[in-house]
């Protein structure tokens, strides 16, 4: 395996420089053979190629839909238009403007770095509202509030007549038409930029712990991931990206209105992000060319130069929005990956390198150090659901030296005991602590942090992650933030969940039994003290279920992690238990080892509905 | 106060017809999970049939159930193309279809009919007012809340009374266990389109007999009012998105009055930013009706 500086810059980087060189030479090619109207054609292109490009940073990275980023290219592209002209017009166009800035002179260099400050300024207090409002993949109110800023800005701008000259006119650099962006040297050197921190911040440990939050929120925090972070970080570098490419635009056209940066403008820049793969910057740039170029073959179509008479129906003006709005819903009903998926240029090379696996488990074991025994505690655990209470003071502890294992029928609150034990239920009495520290009021990603890690029931892996990242992002997750006990190298745990194989493969596309070895890996990956694995076995066969009491227990001994474990196979427990905890309606009825709580009259009244005579 | 009564009967006017348009996407938010940005078009599409109907020669009267059978079915027809293809999928792939499909309808409207708007008269009535004591009241308004109340009325009936409303209502509840239970997803989404429909038809007929104007754009409004009211209400739940509407209305009556003039070309902006904060500290809506999401 190519070391990590390999792996996550130099080769993206060089993939990056190979697109770039591609998009720059094909633009020059376009615009050197074609006719005059192709050479702002490329220039435009290039420019959207920026813009889409800090739209992926946020929506590729983080799964959040927004149609803010428009509106922060509106905020930019106004003050980018504000400071540039020259005093002498902007007496003419807004002598009245607020705050002295009818006077003021700046290069259009400056006032362009100025300009997205203020957005990124303006990019921070959104994002703590996203953060409050729990933005995640799919998130409705955060899509809303991203659209309320869309209509916030237009309305300003179209109603703050002193600043921005209102919307029917705006605000233009010369009354005479274009002089204003000379040559594409700046756009060359801004996409350049934009391109390489897009490709880099995918790699970035900020960009892969979002990426795991946009896969499955509530796993991501499970595994000591707290996604608000990450989320702000993209938002602020896409929001600055975006407003370098939205002053540009001003200034390449010469003149801004509120219509500018609106629906049309988020349309067309979704529609190409969307079409190459939100999740891939090589993709959002492959976007802006299918589209770029659809865009024009459809006005060429529509144009008055081609007659064709049976084709009238269709080949009209307003074709090229039809276009966009076909490939938008098109792709999300066949392709919603868009063309690319997340596949940038330089995985060709990296799967490559990837040597075959190093040799069996045993040799690649390390020596560690004996951790210290802890201990997790539960104590009277009371946890309601409006009328009805799924805890009603139950009690556990376990060592890291054991596997503990918790039974019941259906309902008697086993899996509400993980979740309250894991922050995501807040239980109405009770105290959770591991050790000395106590665990109650911390937030899910704190308690993993602290070294309680769990499985899920359902299976919540990252799907659109590979098997290896799955491993490596909750590996970083936690990174820096435990000093006392070593983490596990992803090698090790891949080999040892018998995936060696499937290191590559999408964790969507594993059978159910690889999905729960890799979501057991994933889980020791965070260096827990604890795992606590929601029925580990379910839908397994006997013999697979068999092979899953050995892998576990080499996974817990090796990250030197107690185990609590819940689980209906009672062959399963009986192998793999040292005690069990038995529940029922909620409160511990019985605690001893497998064959004891077996025997316990009251165990087999909850279990059968009455304790086993003595005809058996 | 008899200023204050005439707020709050406008308030209630406009508030019922967001109210139906929200509650047409609450109902399909409840079966799938989709929030129907597309779901002004139903109204723009409304709108084209009543500008063709009157150039046709039709009457109000005649105009107005043909605008709420044609808005229920356009609602089908715009499920069977575009939403039954992507029932399921992640939450990013249905929103994006719906915006996807909003902009498509207004861009092929563009290239069919014109990019600019076209009028069509009024109903002369509409803006005739009823004295009663000291306070004038519009025809108009009183008329929407009667209808508000009418079709809420028979809305009702249908979810409560007869098998399908209750199937819908089981499938907003849980839909698994609804499709579980032998409920026939097919049958129900459908249905949840085509109800949601004929509300958003019966919510056209108002608002354009007041705007009295058809446009590519024309449902871009209400359809924004009436996601905003769905999503006060808490999107899954239904009366939460009546209460929504209606508050709604209310909010923007009570902006209008009391904002000084020279802020009132900002009260959707107001409205907006409003919304927006309400999302940050409640993002669930005012009503909170999901239950945490099982693990």
């Amino acid at each position: 395996m190519p070391n990590a500086l390999v792996r996550r810059l130099l080769l993206p980087l060089a993939g990056s420089l190979a697109t770039y060189v591609l998009l720059v030479g094909g633009g020059i090619m376009y615009a050197t053979i074609g006719n005059s109207a192709s050479d702002g054609l490329v220039t435009q292109m290039l420019i959207n190629a920026i813009v889409v490009l800090g739209i992926q940073i946020y929506i590729g990275n983080t799964g959040v839909l927004s149609f803010g980023h428009v509106a922060f290219g509106a905020i930019a592209g106004y003050a980018f238009a504000i400071f540039a002209i020259s005093p002498e017009r902007k007496a003419a166009q807004i002598p009245n403007a607020p705050f002295g800035l009818a006077e003021v002179d700046l290069t259009p260099l400056q006032s362009s770095l100025i300009a997205a400050c203020i957005a990124v300024v303006v990019a921070f207090v959104i994002g703590m509202g996203l953060a409050r409002s729990g933005a995640r993949s799919g998130a409705v109110a955060a899509t809303v509030i991203t659209l309320a800023l869309l209509f916030v800005v237009h309305e300003v701008a179209k109603n703050w007549i002193d600043l921005t000259r209102g919307g029917k006119t705006g605000l233009s650099f010369s009354p005479l038409g274009r002089v204003t962006l000379q040559g594409r040297g700046w756009v060359y050197l801004a996409l350049l930029l934009s391109l390489v921190a897009a490709r880099l911040f995918k790699e970035t440990k900020s960009g892969r712990l979002a990426h795991a939050a946009r896969e499955d929120d509530l796993a991501a925090r499970s595994m000591g991931i707290h996604p608000a972070v990450q989320q702000m970080i993209a938002l602020l570098l896409s929001v600055f990206v975006v407003s370098i490419g939205a002053t540009l635009r001003v200034f390449e056209i010469g003149s801004i209105n509120p219509r500018l940066f609106f629906f049309k403008y988020t349309l067309l820049t979704l529609t190409m992000l969307i079409v190459g793969g939100r999740n891939s910057v090589t993709g959002a740039l492959v976007g802006v060319v299918v589209i770029s170029l659809g865009s024009e073959l459809t006005r060429y179509l529509a144009g008055p130069s081609v007659e064709l008479p049976f084709l009238n129906w269709i080949l009209r003006n307003g074709l090229t929005d039809v276009f966009l709005g076909v490939s938008m819903v098109g792709f999300m009903i066949f392709r919603p990956d868009g063309l690319l998926g997340s596949w940038e240029p330089d995985h060709l090379v990296i799967r490559r390198l990837a040597k075959r696996p190093t040799g069996h488990l045993s040799e690649v074991r390390q020596i560690q150090n004996r951790l210290q025994q802890d201990h997790l505690h539960a104590t009277e655990v009371v946890v309601d659901f409006g009328g009805f209470r799924a805890l009603d003071g139950a009690s556990l502890t376990a060592s890291t030296e054991e596997v503990v294992g918790l039974i019941g029928p259906n309902g008697a609150g086993k899996t509400t005991l993980l979740n309250a034990i894991t922050g995501l239920v807040t239980p109405s009495a009770g105290s959770i602590r591991l050790d000395r520290e106590v665990l109650d009021d911390l937030p899910s990603h704190l308690i993993a942090q602290a070294g309680v890690v769990r499985t899920f029931q359902n299976l919540r892996l990252f799907p659109a992650l590979s098997v290896e990242e799955n491993i490596g992002v909750a590996r970083l997750a936690v990174a820096g933030h435990i000093v006392d006990r070593p983490q596990p190298e992803v090698e090790l745990l891949i080999s040892a969940s018998g995936l060696t194989e499937l290191r590559h493969r999408r964790a969507g596309e594993l059978d159910y039994g690889n999905a729960r070895r890799l979501e057991l890996a994933r889980a020791a990956a965070a260096a827990p003290r604890f795992l606590l694995l929601d029925e580990p076995t379910s839908g397994m066969g006997d013999l697979e279920s068999e092979e899953m009491i050995h892998r576990i227990r080499e996974i817990a001994s090796l990250v030197q992690a107690g185990v609590v474990v819940v689980d209906h196979d009672l062959n399963f427990i009986t192998g793999i238990c040292d005690r069990v905890y038995v529940l029922d309606q909620g409160k511990v009825i019985s605690v001893g080892t497998p064959n004891e709580v077996s025997l316990d009259p009251l165990v087999q009244v909850a279990y059968l509905g009455g304790p086993i005579g003595s005809s058996n | 106060m008899t200023e204050l009564l005439q707020q709050v009967v406008d308030g209630l006017g406009r508030g019922g017809i967001y109210a139906l348009i929200a509650l047409g996407i609450a109902v399909i938010f409840g079966v799938m999970h989709l929030v129907n940005f597309a779901h002004g078009e139903l109204i723009t599409v409304s709108a084209y049939t009543a500008y063709a109907l009157f150039v046709a020669g039709w009457n109000w009267w005649l105009i107005a159930p043909a605008v709420v059978l044609t808005a229920g079915l356009t609602s089908v027809v715009i499920e069977f193309v575009a939403f039954r293809w992507v029932r399921g999928a992640p939450d990013f792939t249905m929103l994006m279809t719906s915006f996807g499909v909003h902009f498509l309808v207004q861009a092929a409207f563009v290239m069919y009919v014109s990019a600019n708007f076209r009028q069509f008269p009024r109903p002369g009535w509409i803006f005739e007012t009823w004295k009663v004591g000291g306070v004038s009241l519009e025809v108009f308004d009183l008329l929407v809340i009667l209808f508000t109340l009418l079709t809420l009325g028979a809305t009702y009936w249908v979810l409560h009374r007869t098998m399908f409303g209750m199937s819908l209502r089981a499938a907003a509840e849980d839909f698994d266990a609804a499709r579980l239970m032998g409920i026939r997803s097919d049958r129900i989404i459908r249905g949840a389109f085509a109800l949601s429909g004929l509300l958003a038809g019966v919510a056209a007929v108002f608002w354009l007999m007041r705007s009295g104007q058809a446009g590519p754009t024309a449902g871009l409004s209400p359809m924004l009012k009436g996601v905003l009211a769905a999503l006060i209400g808490g999107l899954g739940s239904l009366s939460g998105a009546v209460l929504g509407g209606v508050v709604l209305g209310l909010a923007e009556v009570f902006l209008i009055s009391y904002l000084p003039e020279s802020l009132v070309g900002l009260t959707d902006g107001i409205v907006f930013l409003f919304i927006a904060l309400l999302f940050v500290f409640r993002p669930q809506g005012l009503i909170t009706v999901r239950r945490a999401e099982r693990v």
